[in-house]
């Protein structure tokens, strides 16, 4: 079954016919193709596609299409802002927040969730935003400087 | 991990709209969250042909305040529950069990109705396809052996929500829409001790709300949960304590159990501790029992030795630290 | 205005240079490679962990409307495998199957569904052969041998002596032995497995873009495999997802996306799920471990006395060097006069193992580290004190002929001790806290390539056109670790430019020079060195041209970098007017660098195998762990980590110290929460769920001290930053749990599973008056 879906993914509304079986991480990367938001496992269970849906982040994975009806849906590919980094993105580029760079996307949105209904987050609510976004390289720790940054420069 | 198969996806406005396109298709399924279902169908062990959306129906995302219970709508998600103003004290532990349900962006989608109708889980039955074919399937789908007790006819996949056992500790009714209409039973009869069928609901039936009573005696709880990681895993033993003290004495005891056993329950046997000052000497008593009661088979990868032992560790330590 | 001094690009916090691609989601992986004609290629596995194959029907599958291609091990020419005395894997099982999930068959088509349907109708028919999940079973008297020329079940038996044992442990006056288990650990790199293959049959050419740390390897096993000319393949490294190991050898899925891109004639999109990448593993074997050591009483270490068991799984990889690690590299890091060691790797029906962060050296440190440490406490010692009693003095080659040209572990344990408080905390930290230490060190690269073809380790190409941008290219693997930015470094400050002039190319066979990979830690200190040298090259053409515009003598041209001038009157040359000088006549730069090891340090032939362990520099470390312990419930939580890290000079110290916090990390994962068990060779942790990789919850901070004993030969003075601290991690828990709780535990991971049985031993034991120890109270 397939219906048309309408909804605004960062920042631009799309009229999509989508099938009701898919996923909005492949509806993101194959049919938009937005390729920023990763898949990292079978489902649920690493974070790394972590996207804003009106605002509050949501495993892509596990979310069909087709209930996005009318919804804002934000990636990390539209964070940037005229070409340049937005203060979570220069976070985690300065503090050294990605080495690989696969959880970052999700990482960042998850992030950026925080900081816009937290601006001043403490390191236990840094850690408690990002318990389900699973990263490899980093041991966490740069990762909590870079939002801790972020948080400094939108503060200023 | 299989991809999606083809499904219809509904998307009604009201409950009664929902029973009826549910009823409608041979192997329908609610979704809610999606954040277990999704899984459980891209592993093949659900595979609905067709799926009837609850997010926009509008009554199930509400929580009432009504003069003499707190009503939760079955989409209400396990953030706005873990934030809710109204489950402060005495109903600490729904929040705090709410809380603790996977990891943050879970709890965004993860609904109220999701977590309280989750399907058991076990090693050998949240595997994908090709694993579980392997293996030669398993009692509680497709197969005809049980991998945890072989030999035995009954299933022990482990019921595995935070939520329902605070909500216990309450004697939380659910409401639940069907074909035939719309029934309320107490939470505790909405589950039987068997992996395979754990939920009693019967076929079309939707978790419309939970109604919880409010209670007039100064009691405190408190949920705790044990995993590997603090954070995204199940529970291998989780734990809510309602304890009420009068003249310090135990006046109110209730302990409800989940991740030990296929569904989540009250712990028995609590009546001979009422009256007894919580000091060490009946806290250890009180661990034994809990323990005692906390049967977990081999279902999950951590052995059931530390389950049971955990759960009652678990007990004592929330029972010394409500007050 | 000219700038009138060269930038400096060495020893100063920089930002990865692909950063911004990475914050943005423009970095492509293999997976996000798209094409509207792009195939989706599927994998069939086996269900069963050890049969002969009778026969596989494709014919149905074949038939399905919308597939395109259907491969089995038929159209493989060859065996492949990543040590050229080892190769025995085949990328689609041929004749048997040896481990449950082994490729067997794989179809492209044109969709996702009509992929799975097709591997539905294909047939094969399996007659089961016994099959052994431990090194035990399949070692065991009678078994049936996995592969025909591997009697036993033994992949390699490997056996030193050296010093004298014996005597050194009669001399001792404390001799302690205890047995050590260590399970399976994989690297679960965040990206699975993923391959973008395109085939151009007009001119019969395979271009392909894999997940690869080793590009390298990939071009010349899918030249082998598909029976295909290397000079018809073209191998272009995408953005890798981490690798820590398991992808420095070629995996089946790279081979098997060029096998379905070429039959279809087509272009193929291969990517693995979750379950697959687990299945493919490449992780850390399962290893028992018997280590004996004898101390004097003032912490010398006489002898060592060990021997390691490893469950390596069913096919070859990386298996020699694995077990020949997991001996020599008792070395290098202590003084150590006497030492034996007996080696098994065995044949199992289990996934391959393979190389993982640490690669061999872990297990055996754990074991090394815990033991003297229980040994310290018997002989009233301070454990860093024991350290100090056994340091080397360098330059020195050790008794297996490893040579040691620099050390900073003294530096590393002062460090430690200070920053950690060791000396006012330990043994005043009150119930249920500890503090444990422990010390690592890892090689920086092996000295002798496994594929040995005369060939310098590596080359660097650089290029300067009249653009006057510096264009770097390196074969080398950049998976995250910063290897491109290293690169750009050495070269913008050989030079004195800033780094903003030069562009790294990496890693397209088509394009940049070869290079082995990334992986032993080799990229900073061979790559590195490279780097210096071509600038240097670059440098003198560049003086030779300022010296003819300047019409002086080129030992006159003084170089800032930016400018290049004849005195401090001279208003100079800019970089641009140079660059034009220089191409004058010659047309467009290019110039090479290259480095070679030097033969001292190729290791031993003291005993067979005794290369494996040479490096030109080995990085140091020492940490120390705070842990608090739950006697309830037996969950440990890391409180703090401090950890001392001499990697030389620190080329780049915000990368050092991301190295060495995620490989702490890492170690903890490893040490306290990860493996991989079966169920009748069935993975049972084959998601991340059930393979429990730390969150940030559990995530201590950890903060690093960077020590600089900088190496004669190392670029500037580096050494290897990724590896060598996360091996103390796991005998630094252990450590700080025995002194929390007074229980030495010697099997890992320490889930509370594991805790909780060892505290209920000692209360048990301490009701029947045993000691810990288990001499009487």
């Amino acid at each position: 079954m397939k219906n048309t879906l309408s909804l605004t993914v960062n920042g631009i509304t799309r009229d999509d016919v989508v099938p009701d079986n898919m996923l909005l991480v492949d509806y993101l990367r194959e049919k938009v193709g937005l390729t920023g938001t990763k898949i990292g496992c079978d489902g649920g269970e690493c974070g790394a596609c972590t996207v804003l849906i009106d605002g509050r982040p949501r495993h892509a994975c596990l979310t069909l299409a087709a209930t996005c009806q009318n919804a804002k849906v934000e990636t990390v590919d539209g964070l940037s802002r005229d070409g340049r980094l937005t203060a979570i993105q220069r976070g985690f580029n300065e503090k050294l927040g990605a080495q690989c760079g696969f959880c970052t996307p999700g990482m960042i949105m998850a992030s950026e969730a925080l900081l816009r209904r937290n601006p001043d987050p403490s390191e236990a609510d840094i850690r408690d935003a990002l318990a389900g976004n699973i990263c490899r390289c980093t041991g966490y720790v740069k990762i909590i400087e870079a939002v801790q940054f972020a948080a400094r420069e939108l503060a200023a | 991990m299989e991809h999606l198969p083809e499904m219809h996806l509904q998307h009604p406005a009201t409950v009664e709209e929902a029973v009826k396109l549910h009823a409608a298709a041979p192997a329908s399924r609610y979704l809610a969250g999606g954040s277990d279902l999704l899984v459980n169908i891209r592993r093949g062990i659900e595979r609905p042909d067709s799926l009837v959306y609850l997010n926009g129906i509008a009554e199930l995302h509400t929580i009432t305040d009504g003069l003499e219970q707190i009503s939760i709508g079955g989409a209400v998600t396990l953030r706005e529950l873990a934030e809710s103003q109204l489950l402060r004290k005495p109903f600490s532990a729904v929040a705090q069990a709410a809380g603790k349900v996977a990891g943050p962006s879970h709890r965004e989608y993860g609904t109220l109705g999701g977590n309280l109708c989750l399907d058991t889980r076990c090693v050998f039955y949240n595997q994908s396809e090709w694993w579980r074919a392997a293996n030669n399937y398993c009692l509680k789908y497709r197969g005809d052996i049980c991998h945890v007790a072989p030999g035995g006819k009954k299933c022990f996949a482990a019921f595995s929500g935070d939520v329902a056992p605070a909500l216990l500790l309450f004697d939380a009714e659910v409401e639940l829409a069907g074909p035939d209409g719309r029934r309320r039973i107490a939470l505790a009869a909405l589950y039987r001790n068997d992996g395979m069928d754990h939920l009693t609901m019967t076929r079309g039936e939707l978790l419309v709300a939970v109604h919880v009573p409010k209670i007039p005696a100064p009691v405190r709880t408190g949920y705790a949960k044990s995993r590997v990681r603090g954070s995204i895993d199940f529970p291998l033993a989780g734990v809510a304590v309602r304890l009420g003290l009068q003249d310090e004495k135990i006046a109110d005891l209730r302990i409800g159990l989940t991740g030990v056993s296929p569904l989540p329950f009250l712990v028995r046997g609590l009546d001979k501790f009422v009256g007894r000052k919580p000091d060490d000497a009946c806290l250890e008593e009180l661990r034994e029992v809990v323990r005692g009661q906390a049967k977990a088979m081999k279902t999950t990868l951590t052995p059931p030795h530390y389950r049971r032992r955990v759960a009652g560790a678990l007990a004592q330590k929330l029972a010394e630290s409500i007050f | 205005m000219n700038k009138m001094i060269p930038s400096r690009s060495i020893g100063v916090p920089k930002p990865l240079i692909d950063g911004p691609e990475k914050m943005t989601g423009k970095a492509m992986f293999a997976a996000d490679f798209q094409a509207v004609d792009a195939l989706v290629g599927r994998i069939l596995r086996s269900p069963v962990a050890h049969a002969s194959i009778v026969a596989i029907d494709t014919s149905k599958a074949e038939a399905l409307p919308g597939v395109r291609a259907v491969v089995t091990e038929a159209d493989c020419s060859n065996n492949h495998g990543v040590l050229p005395i080892a190769m025995n894997e085949w990328a689609l099982a041929r004749h048997r199957v040896r481990y449950r999930g082994e490729p067997v068959a794989a179809v492209a088509a044109v969709d996702v569904a009509t992929a799975q349907r097709a591997l539905d109708l294909i047939e094969v028919t399996y007659e089961e052969l016994p099959a052994y999940f431990t090194a035990a079973e399949a070692r065991a008297e009678g078994a049936m041998v996995l592969h025909d020329d591997k009697p036993g079940n033994i992949e390699r038996e490997v056996e030193f002596d050296l010093g004298d044992v014996d005597a050194g442990m009669a001399a001792a006056d404390l001799v302690r032995e205890m047995d050590f288990h260590c399970a399976e650990v994989c690297q679960a790199q965040m990206e699975p497995h993923a391959a973008f293959a395109e085939y151009d049959a007009a001119r019969e050419r395979l271009t392909i873009r894999p997940s690869t740390q080793v590009p390298f390897y990939v071009h010349k096993m899918l030249a082998r495999v598909m029976g295909m000319p290397e000079s018809h393949i073209r191998v272009i490294k995408p953005h890798i997802g981490g690798g820590f190991g398991c992808r420095t050898e070629t995996l089946q899925s790279d081979l098997i996306a060029g096998l379905l891109a070429r039959k279809a004639r087509g272009t193929v999109k291969l990517v693995l799920s979750r379950e697959e990448t687990f299945i493919t593993h490449r992780g850390r074997p399962e290893t028992h471990i018997k280590m004996k050591v004898g101390m004097k009483k003032d912490g010398t270490i006489t002898a060592v006395d060990f021997s390691a068991q490893q469950r390596g799984g069913a096919y070859s990889g990386y298996g020699i060097v694995t077990i020949l690690y997991a001996g020599s590299l008792i070395y290098g890091i202590y003084d150590i006069v006497s030492a034996r060691f007996k080696g098994y790797r065995v044949l199992t029906n289990t996934p391959p193992c393979g190389a993982f962060r640490g690669h061999g050296t872990v297990k055996t440190r754990f074991a090394f580290e815990n033991l003297i440490d229980g040994m310290a406490t018997e002989l009233g010692l301070d454990p860093f004190a024991v350290r100090r009693a056994n340091l080397l003095v360098a330059p020195t080659m050790t008794e297996n002929d490893l040579l040691v040209n620099s050390y900073g572990l003294d530096q590393c344990l002062d460090w430690a001790e200070k920053a950690s408080g060791w000396k006012q905390r330990k043994g005043k930290m009150g119930p249920n806290k500890g503090l444990g230490m422990a010390c690592s060190h890892y090689i920086s690269g092996a000295s002798k390539p496994k594929h040995w073809t005369g060939e310098p380790h590596a080359t660097i190409h650089l290029r300067v056109d009249w653009d006057a941008s510096i264009t770097l290219l390196t074969g080398a693997a950049e998976i995250g670790q910063g290897s491109s930015t290293v690169m750009a470094q050495c070269v913008a400050e050989t030079l004195g430019v800033d780094m903003g002039r030069i562009r790294v190319v990496a890693a397209d066979s088509a394009l940049t020079p070869k290079d082995n990979g990334s992986y032993s830690s080799r990229v900073t200190f061979m790559v590195g060195n490279a780097s210096i040298d071509a600038a240097q090259n670059l440098k003198a053409l560049l003086i030779a041209a300022a010296a003819r515009k300047l019409e002086i003598a080129p030992e006159d041209v003084e170089c800032l970098g930016e400018v290049y001038r004849g005195g401090q009157q001279d208003q100079g040359l800019t970089f641009e007017e140079v660059v034009m000088e220089a191409l004058t006549g010659e047309g467009t730069l290019a110039v090479k660098g290259t480095y070679d090891t030097i033969p001292e340090s190729w290791g031993g032939r003291k005993y067979r195998g005794a290369a494996i362990g040479g490096t030109m520099a080995f990085s140091y470390a020492a940490q120390v762990v705070e842990v608090t312990v739950d006697p309830d419930t037996a969950e440990i939580t890391v409180n703090k980590v401090w950890v001392a890290h001499d990697c030389g000079k620190a080329l780049n110290p915000l990368a050092v110290e991301g190295q060495v916090q995620g490989s702490v990390w890492m170690g903890m994962g490893q040490a306290m929460s990860e493996e991989t068990r079966f169920h009748e060779g069935l993975p049972l942790h084959a998601n991340m769920l059930d393979y429990r990789v730390p969150t940030i919850i559990e995530s201590p901070p950890i903060e690093v001290g960077i020590i600089e004993a900088n190496d004669p030969h190392g670029p500037f003075g580096a050494k290897e930053a990724g590896e060598g601290s996360l091996t103390g991690f796991l005998p630094a828990l252990t450590n700080a749990v025995a002194d929390a709780v007074g229980v030495r535990a010697t099997e890992l991971p320490l889930t509370p599973d594991r805790l909780l049985e060892l505290l209920e031993k000692k209360a048990r034991d301490e009701r029947a008056g045993v000691s810990v120890s288990g001499k009487l109270a």
